[in-house]
């Protein structure tokens, strides 16, 4: 087995056969959600499975991941953090906020906080960033993974609050939670208009593609927020 | 600018520095409480701040890895608090219908199990489900029905094996169990009877116990369902023929799980999409009284069957059948065969902007 770095702290454990997605342990010896370990050179790491996590599928698309080991991140719609915990394992020098606002997730994501001292959980609907304006601070990325029908605005909005000048937004958009019926295409289309032009917020978009085959009808998007200069 | 943060209220200046202070002590509980309770202040900060550095600025904390530390300590405190609270009245209706049906499916399959099993041994005894469990579990081996048992006849004359001292001991255990299995549905059942009038009295009023808190369970609370347009109450449990019809030209549901209730099931067929409209919005009236505090209001009840009177009243007989129309072809449409379509343009996109499960859209007159 060898080792291959796509970004910070993401890697890709090569064996004779495959490739697998994986991130540094920082709680070794233990598994957050039944993923498998793997020891490389004495170094611990843990299988980042693509398929339930839409950040680890926009890895494997081919994102530029913007989270650094020093990046402060707001985590928007962390449930039980099950990729909460891969963005701990890359944070070696920084933090993450996580968001979720069902009471029932937020008790594993606590379990998990006991364990990872990277991790600040917060009880809040991320509809209503003013509700936890006075606990997050300035941040470097926004990832948000909500399955609620105004993504966009959700997406904007905490951006307005929290990102920094020139900060990354990563959004992953579920068309199925939008409209059911309609055709996933034009609801990316949509969705992705209406958080360029109608928050107030402009944002330059820089790469969008579909989480396909590891999520049907998402779309990964990775933009960066444009400010204007005031002269 | 005044703002409250997590660690005190601030008083900022134009240029960002914190002019004025007053910190909240040092303590993570104390910290915690504050927290908890600045959320829905005036005084939050209207835009994100940088708070790390007021927080080093004004003396809060004098590194940021103290700040981190901290933070953490006090956000996982008030998390913990949060999800403490979050044990209401209807969340603990909706774990005993959900524990409910866990039993049905549990009990269903262990009588099945028990049915054949025992056959064996008795295979004339036509009980099934609760009473054959009572009765294997009372008596083991059919050699010890009494002679004034109403089984007694048959147990003589049995074709069913013999059965071992061991074999009854484990029959007798097994059947025993279901019993227990049986009772605990039977506490259930009086438990949510007992609690729905304090849960939700105006919704128990028109629904029943049973249905009411059904209707809640598969809402997610009593909050979640008076959110809901009635239309949307109407069709709760039909989910699949719902999307059917969004998607394709399957007809709508008239009804979702709220066909149980007897105004529905006990009308004829031509009335059930008319009462199920009726009794919904009913529902959602009441719920939303149950739901923002209100008494029980037996007028919603009197409007109710003066509704269904009405609509009984104006729809005595059976519609006649219409007569086969000849079917002209319309636009996208050939030979009247329904053209599935997935996407459903045609309805103009009725679902923009309503939450994942269910629609608003989805009950068209009946």
């Amino acid at each position: 087995m060898s080792i291959e770095q796509l970004s910070d702290g993401i890697f890709e454990v090569v064996t004779d056969d495959r490739k697998i997605l994986a991130t540094h342990n920082l709680y070794p010896g233990h598994s957050v959600y039944g993923e498998r370990l793997m020891d490389v050179d004495g170094v611990e790491y843990r299988q980042w499975d693509p398929h339930r996590s839409k950040l680890g599928a926009m890895v494997l698309k081919g994102f530029d991941i913007p989270i650094e080991y020093d990046s402060h991140v707001l985590y928007l719609g962390a449930a039980s953090g099950t990729t909460v915990s891969h963005v701990s394992d890359i944070l070696t020098d920084g933090l993450v906020y996580a968001v979720e606002f069902s009471p029932r997730t937020m008790r594993d994501l606590i379990k998990l906080c006991d364990q990872r001292p990277n991790i600040i959980p917060i009880l809040a609907d991320a509809n209503k960033p003013r509700s936890y304006a006075h606990i997050v601070e300035t941040v470097d990325v926004i990832f948000q993974d909500v399955a609620q029908p105004n993504q966009a605005e959700i997406a904007a909005l905490n951006s307005k609050y929290f990102l920094e000048d020139n900060g990354h937004l990563m959004l992953s958009i579920k068309s199925r939670s939008i409209d059911t019926v309609a055709s996933p295409k034009k609801i990316f289309k949509d969705e992705v208009k209406k958080l360029e032009s109608d928050f107030g917020v402009e944002f330059e978009v820089l790469q969008r593609k579909e989480l396909d085959p590891f999520h049907e009808d998402h779309l990964g998007l990775l933009a960066r927020m444009f400010v204007e200069d005031e002269e | 600018m005044k703002a409250v943060t997590w660690f005190g209220t601030l008083v900022i200046s134009e240029d960002g520095n914190a002019e004025k202070c007053c910190l909240v002590e040092k303590d993570p509980e104390m910290l915690a409480e504050h927290m908890l309770l600045a959320v829905g202040n005036e005084e939050l900060p209207a835009h994100g701040l940088d708070l790390r550095e007021l927080a080093i600025g004004c003396g809060f904390v004098e590194l940021e890895e103290d700040y981190d530390v901290l933070l953490r300590e006090v956000c996982i405190r008030a998390a913990k608090r949060q999800i403490s609270m979050t044990d209401t009245d209807d969340k603990r209706i909706i774990q005993a219908v959900e524990a409910m049906d866990d039993i049905d499916k549990a009990a269903n399959e262990l009588s099945e199990r028990l049915t054949e099993w025992y056959g064996i041994y008795f295979p004339e005894l036509e009980l099934t489900a609760e009473p054959m469990a009572r009765f294997v579990a009372r008596f083991g081996s059919r050699e010890n029905v009494p002679e004034d048992h109403d089984m007694f006849v048959r147990a003589s004359s049995s074709m069913g094996a013999e059965l071992s001292l061991v074999d009854e001991d484990l029959l007798r255990n097994f059947a025993a169990s279901l019993c227990g299995i049986y009772d605990a549905r039977k506490r259930l059942e009086r438990y949510i009877m007992n609690n729905m009038g304090a849960v939700a009295p105006n919704l128990t009023n028109i629904a029943g116990a049973p249905l009411g808190a059904r209707l809640i369970s598969l809402a997610g609370g009593l909050e979640k369902l008076a959110a809901f347009p009635s239309s949307t109450v109407q069709v709760i449990g039909a989910s699949n023929a719902l999307f059917k019809h969004l998607r394709s030209r399957a007809p709508s549901p008239k009804h979702g799980v709220i066909f149980n209730h007897p105004l529905i099931k006990g009308s004829p067929w031509w009335q059930r999409g008319k009462m199920a409209r009726a009794l919904a919005s009913k529902i959602s009236l009441a719920v939303r009284m149950d739901a923002y505090g209100g008494k029980l209001d037996p007028s919603i009840k009197e409007k109710l069957e003066r509704k269904v009177e009405s609509i009984r009243k104006a729809h005595p007989e059976p519609p006649k059948k219409q007569s086969t129309k000849v079917t002209q072809p319309g636009p996208g449409r050939a030979g009247g065969r329904p053209v599935k379509k997935r996407g459903g343009q045609k309805k103009g996109g009725m679902n923009k902007g309503s939450k994942n499960t269910v629609d608003r859209s989805g009950g068209r007159p009946a």
